[in-house]
C-alpha cells in the first residue's frame, strides 16, 4: 500500500511539474481513441438506429417487390400471405416512379406508396411531424424532406400535380434516404430516390395519368423473423418476377451511406495513434536523461526494479487510459450525427460496445508502452553511480556529413548537424510529415472525385450525401492530424533546442547570429520533412487505392505537389518561434549551466 | 615611432545580476585598457564578477551601464546581430570546461569558425591544420574530443578560438579543469601566443597562470581593486617561473 501512495505521490508531482507534457500525451490519446472507437462504432450505431425504427415502425421482415403488374402479379403477391410462416402482412400496395419539385424547383426522382388511411398491422410509418396520408395531400419521408428543406404545409409537385405536405414519417420498410426505390421500374436497382406516401386512390390517380412506371409491394412479417433467407429460397412465385428485400438487406443497406466514412474514420485513427506515438516518444527521449537520474535516485535510496518501473511507468500509463476515457465519451457523444447523416432513422445509439472499448484501451496502452519504454529500461539497467550522473546520449561521429554541411551556408551547416545528432528524431519528423501529408492527399482526391448528385438525373442541387459526409469525416481527420502534427513538430523543434542548447551557445562565442541558429533550428526539422513530403504523396495515393471505387480519379498532380510545399512552408512557420525562442537564451548562462 | 593602440577599452562599466532585494552587483563602475599585444590576467576569489567581466567584452552579456570599446568600435550598443559578427572575427573564447562539440573531431571543432565567418572549406581545414600543428595536435586531427585528455581538449579549444585570428582571445579560467602536466602544456601555448604579439585577457584565481601576464589585476565584489605591471619580469619563460620546465 505504502509503494502505491509513493508511486501516486511521484506520479502527481512528475505531472505537475511537465504540465504541457501531460496535456501533450492526453491530447494525442484522447484523439486517436475517440476517432478509433468512433470507427469501430458506426456500423453498430447504424444497426441500433435501424432496429429502433423498424421496432417503432411494424417494420416487416420481408418485402416482396415485383416490376410487372396486373391481376395475377397482384394474386401471386397476395397469395404470400397465407403462408404459415407468414403472421402478419401488409398490401399488395402500389409504388409509383415520379419526380418530385418544390417550390424552390428543387426536382428530385420519388416513389410514392399508396397506402390506407388507417395504417396496417405491418409497416405502419411513424409519423415525426403533422398527420398520417388523407386524400389529396402527400407525406414526406423524414430524410427526404430534410434534404429538399420541405416541411408540414409546404406544397410540392409530384408528376406535375401539386399536393399538401401533410406529414413527416420514417420507416423501416425501406432503405435510408436516397435508396428508397429498392427496384427500378423494370426491376433493375434504381438510385437516389426519395420516399413519399399517398392514400391508394391517389397513388392509383397519380399513376394512370401520366402512365408512369409501377411496381408492386407486399410486406410480410414471418413467424420466425431470423428465417427470412428459407423463406425466399422457398418461394419462386411463378406468376411474377419479385425480389424478397429482408430486413436484414435493410440494416445493410443503411450502412452503405457510410462506406467512405467508416474505413476513413479507422484508418484515421491508425494513423493518429502513429503520430501519437511519435510526439509521445519525443518527448519521452528528451526527458530521458532526467528519468534516468531519477531511476538512479530512486535504487539509491533502495528502490527495488519493480516500483522504479512503476514509476516511470504509470505517469504515462495514467495519463493514457485518462485520454482513453475521454475519447470514449468523445465518440459517444458524436457517434449519433457521424452515424446517421440522413433522417431517416429514429432512436438514440449506445456507447461504444465492449470491443470497442478494449481496443482502444489497447491503442492507448500501446502508445504509452511503445513511447517509453525503451527510455525506461534505458534508466532501469543503467547502473545507480551511472544514473545519477547522467548526460544526453553522446551523438556519433559522422564525418562524411560534417565534411558536407561545411560546405554549406551556416543555417543550412548548422540544421544539418542538428539533424545528424539525433536521427531517430529526424526519423520521427519525416513520419509524422510523411503522415499529415497522407491525410492531405485522402482529402483532396476525395475532393477531386465526380459527383453525382441526388436531384433529379443527377443534378447536384440536391448534395450527395455519402460524398458529403466522407469529405466531412476526412476533413475533421486531416484537421486531427494536422494539429498532432504541428503539435508534434513544435515538440521536435524545441526538444532538439534543448538538447543542443550547449552546441548553440557555443555556436554563438564562435560568432552564429541568434538568426542563424533559429535558422539552423528550423532547417533541422525542415530537412526530415522534405522526404517526409515527398514519399507522403505517394504513400497516400496507395493507401487510397486499398479503399478507392475502381473508377476512382487520382487527385491532379500539382494539387499534391502544392500539399507537400504547403507542409513543408507550414513546418517553416511552425518551427520559427520555437527556434527564435530558443536562440535567445543568454549564452553566458548557457555555457555556465552546461559547465556546472 | 609605433604608437600601442587599446584593443580593449571600457569606461564605467556595470552589471547587475536579479532584481531589488536580491540584486547583485557583479561588475561595478570598473574602467580598463587593454593595449594591443598585452597579455592581462584577472584574478580574486570565485564570485567577485570576473567571468561576467569576460563575458561583457565577448559581448555574450550586455552590460547595465557603461561603455566597452573594441579595436575602437563601440560594441555595447551593437545588436545581437552585428555582435555576433564581431565575435566571428574579432574575439576568441577560451573555456574553463572547453565547451567543444563533442560529435566533431578536434579538426572539425577548429575549422568551425572560420567556416561560420564564411571562408571555404579548404580555406577552414587549412588553418585548423596550421592552429593543430602551432598547438602540437597535428596528429590528433582526427580524434574526438572524448578520445583526448583535458590539457588536449583545451588546446583544442585555444586553436578554436585563434581560428579567425581574432584581435583578442578571452580566456575565462583556462586552466581550471587541468591538471599540472596539461597546465604547463597550456602556459606554453599561452606563452607562445603572447610572443607572437596576440592580446590576451585571461580570468583565473590561479596565482600561477596570473602571473604570466604583463599585467595583473585583482578584483574583489565587481570592483578592480589592483592593477600591477608584470612585462618583462619573467626572463626564463613562463614555464619556468612556474617551476614546472625540466
Amino acid at each position: 500500500m505504502g509503494s502505491i501512495v509513493l508511486v501516486v505521490r511521484l506520479v502527481l508531482a512528475d505531472v505537475r511539474r511537465h504540465r504541457a507534457q501531460a496535456a501533450m500525451l492526453l491530447l494525442a490519446v484522447t484523439v486517436a481513441t475517440a476517432t478509433m472507437a468512433l470507427g469501430l462504432s458506426l456500423s453498430g450505431a447504424s444497426d441500433a438506429l435501424y432496429e429502433q425504427t423498424r421496432a417503432a415502425t411494424a417494420g416487416p421482415d420481408l418485402v416482396a417487390l415485383s416490376g410487372d403488374t396486373g391481376p395475377a402479379v397482384t394474386s401471386a403477391l397476395a397469395s404470400l400471405a397465407d403462408d404459415p410462416e407468414v403472421v402478419a402482412h401488409h398490401g399488395p400496395y402500389r409504388i409509383v416512379y415520379a419526380g418530385l419539385t418544390t417550390r424552390e424547383s428543387t426536382a428530385s426522382p420519388v416513389v410514392v406508396h399508396g397506402f390506407a388511411e388507417k395504417p396496417g398491422a405491418v409497416n405502419r410509418p411513424l409519423v415525426t411531424s403533422g398527420q398520417w396520408v388523407r386524400s389529396g395531400g402527400t407525406v414526406l419521408e423524414r430524410g427526404f424532406a430534410t434534404a429538399l428543406g420541405v416541411g408540414v404545409g409546404d406544397r410540392v409537385t409530384i408528376a406535375g400535380r401539386a399536393y399538401p405536405v401533410v406529414g413527416i414519417a420514417v420507416t423501416a420498410a425501406t432503405s435510408i434516404y436516397p435508396w428508397a426505390s429498392q427496384i427500378g421500374p423494370g426491376g433493375g436497382p434504381s438510385d437516389y430516390t426519395g420516399l413519399a406516401w399517398m392514400t391508394r386512390s391517389d397513388a392509383r390517380r397519380l399513376a394512370s395519368s401520366q402512365d408512369l412506371p409501377v411496381t408492386l409491394a407486399m410486406d410480410l412479417r414471418l413467424r420466425d423473423p431470423a428465417a427470412t433467407e428459407a423463406f425466399i429460397d422457398a418461394h419462386h412465385l411463378s406468376a411474377a418476377r419479385a425480389n424478397f428485400h429482408s430486413w436484414q438487406f435493410r440494416a445493410q443497406q443503411d450502412l452503405v451511406i457510410l462506406r467512405n466514412s467508416q474505413p476513413i474514420l479507422v484508418v484515421g485513427s491508425w494513423l493518429l495513434s502513429f503520430l501519437a506515438i511519435t510526439g509521445v516518444a519525443a518527448l519521452a527521449a528528451g526527458r530521458a536523461v532526467e528519468q534516468t537520474r531519477r531511476a538512479g535516485l530512486l535504487k539509491a535510496v533502495g528502490a527495488a526494479p519493480g516500483l522504479i518501473a512503476a514509476v516511470l511507468l504509470t505517469e504515462y500509463l495514467a495519463l493514457a487510459l485518462a485520454g482513453d476515457a475521454l475519447g470514449l465519451v468523445i465518440a459517444r457523444l458524436t457517434v449519433p450525427v457521424i452515424a446517421s447523416p440522413t433522417a431517416s432513422r429514429i432512436g438514440d445509439v449506445a456507447g461504444p460496445g465492449g470491443a470497442t472499448v478494449i481496443t482502444t484501451t489497447v491503442l492507448a496502452v500501446a502508445v504509452a508502452v511503445l513511447s517509453t519504454l525503451r527510455p525506461t529500461l534505458r534508466a532501469m539497467r543503467t547502473a545507480t553511480v551511472t544514473a545519477l550522473s547522467a548526460t544526453a546520449h553522446q551523438p556519433r561521429h559522422r564525418p562524411w556529413l560534417t565534411a558536407l554541411s561545411a560546405l554549406l551556408p551556416t543555417p543550412l551547416l548548422l540544421g544539418l548537424r542538428l539533424t545528424a545528432r539525433r536521427p531517430g528524431r529526424a526519423v520521427l519528423q519525416a513520419c509524422s510529415t510523411a503522415t499529415t501529408v497522407i491525410a492531405i492527399v485522402a482529402l483532396l482526391t476525395l475532393h477531386a472525385q465526380p459527383v453525382r448528385g441526388y436531384g433529379l438525373n443527377g443534378s447536384s442541387v440536391l448534395p450527395n450525401l455519402m460524398v458529403e459526409h466522407g469529405r466531412q469525416v476526412m476533413l475533421a481527420v486531416t484537421i486531427l492530424l494536422i494539429a498532432l502534427a504541428v503539435v508534434n513538430t513544435l515538440t521536435f523543434t524545441w526538444t532538439t533546442a534543448i538538447e543542443a542548447r550547449a552546441n548553440m551557445a557555443i555556436a554563438r562565442t564562435l560568432g552564429a547570429t541568434p538568426g542563424q541558429i533559429a535558422a539552423g533550428l528550423s532547417t533541422a526539422q525542415l530537412l526530415p520533412s522534405l522526404p517526409g513530403a515527398v514519399l507522403g504523396i505517394p504513400l497516400g495515393v496507395g493507401l487510397l487505392s486499398l479503399f478507392a471505387a475502381r473508377n476512382a480519379v487520382e487527385a491532379p498532380f500539382p494539387w499534391l505537389l502544392g500539399a507537400a510545399l504547403a507542409t513543408l512552408l507550414a513546418t517553416m512557420a511552425l518551427t520559427a518561434l520555437p527556434a527564435r525562442l530558443a536562440a535567445r537564451r543568454p549564452v553566458a548562462q548557457t555555457l555556465s549551466a552546461e559547465a556546472a | 615611432m609605433n604608437v600601442v593602440r587599446d584593443v580593449v577599452r571600457v569606461r564605467g562599466l556595470v552589471k547587475h545580476h536579479g532584481q531589488g532585494q536580491s540584486r547583485v552587483r557583479a561588475v561595478d563602475d570598473v574602467d580598463l585598457e587593454v593595449p594591443e599585444g598585452q597579455t592581462l590576467a584577472v584574478t580574486g576569489p570565485s564570485g567577485c564578477g570576473k567571468s561576467t567581466l569576460l563575458h561583457l567584452l565577448g559581448g555574450l552579456e550586455r552590460p547595465t551601464d557603461g561603455e566597452i570599446w573594441l579595436a575602437g568600435r563601440r560594441v555595447d550598443t551593437l545588436s545581437e546581430r552585428a555582435l555576433a559578427r564581431l565575435r566571428r572575427r574579432s574575439v576568441g573564447f577560451v573555456f574553463q570546461a572547453f565547451h567543444l562539440m563533442d560529435e566533431l573531431s578536434a579538426a572539425e571543432n577548429v575549422e568551425l569558425p572560420a567556416l561560420l565567418a564564411g571562408r571555404s572549406r579548404r580555406e577552414a581545414r587549412r588553418r585548423a591544420s596550421l592552429l593543430l600543428d602551432r598547438v602540437g595536435l597535428a596528429g590528433r586531427a582526427r580524434h574526438l574530443p572524448s578520445q583526448l585528455s583535458g590539457g588536449q581538449r583545451q588546446r583544442i579549444a585555444i586553436a578554436r578560438a585563434l581560428a579567425n585570428d581574432p584581435l583578442v582571445v578571452l580566456a575565462d579560467e583556462p586552466t581550471g579543469n587541468l591538471d599540472t602536466a596539461a597546465t604547463r602544456e597550456v602556459l606554453r601555448i599561452f606563452e607562445d601566443l603572447r610572443g607572437a604579439g596576440h592580446t590576451l585577457v585571461i580570468v583565473t584565481h590561479d596565482e600561477r597562470v596570473a602571473a604570466t601576464a604583463d599585467r595583473l589585476i585583482s578584483m574583489r565584489d565587481g570592483m578592480f581593486v589592483d592593477d600591477t605591471r608584470l612585462a618583462g619580469s619573467h626572463p626564463r619563460g613562463l614555464g619556468g617561473l612556474i617551476g614546472l620546465e625540466g
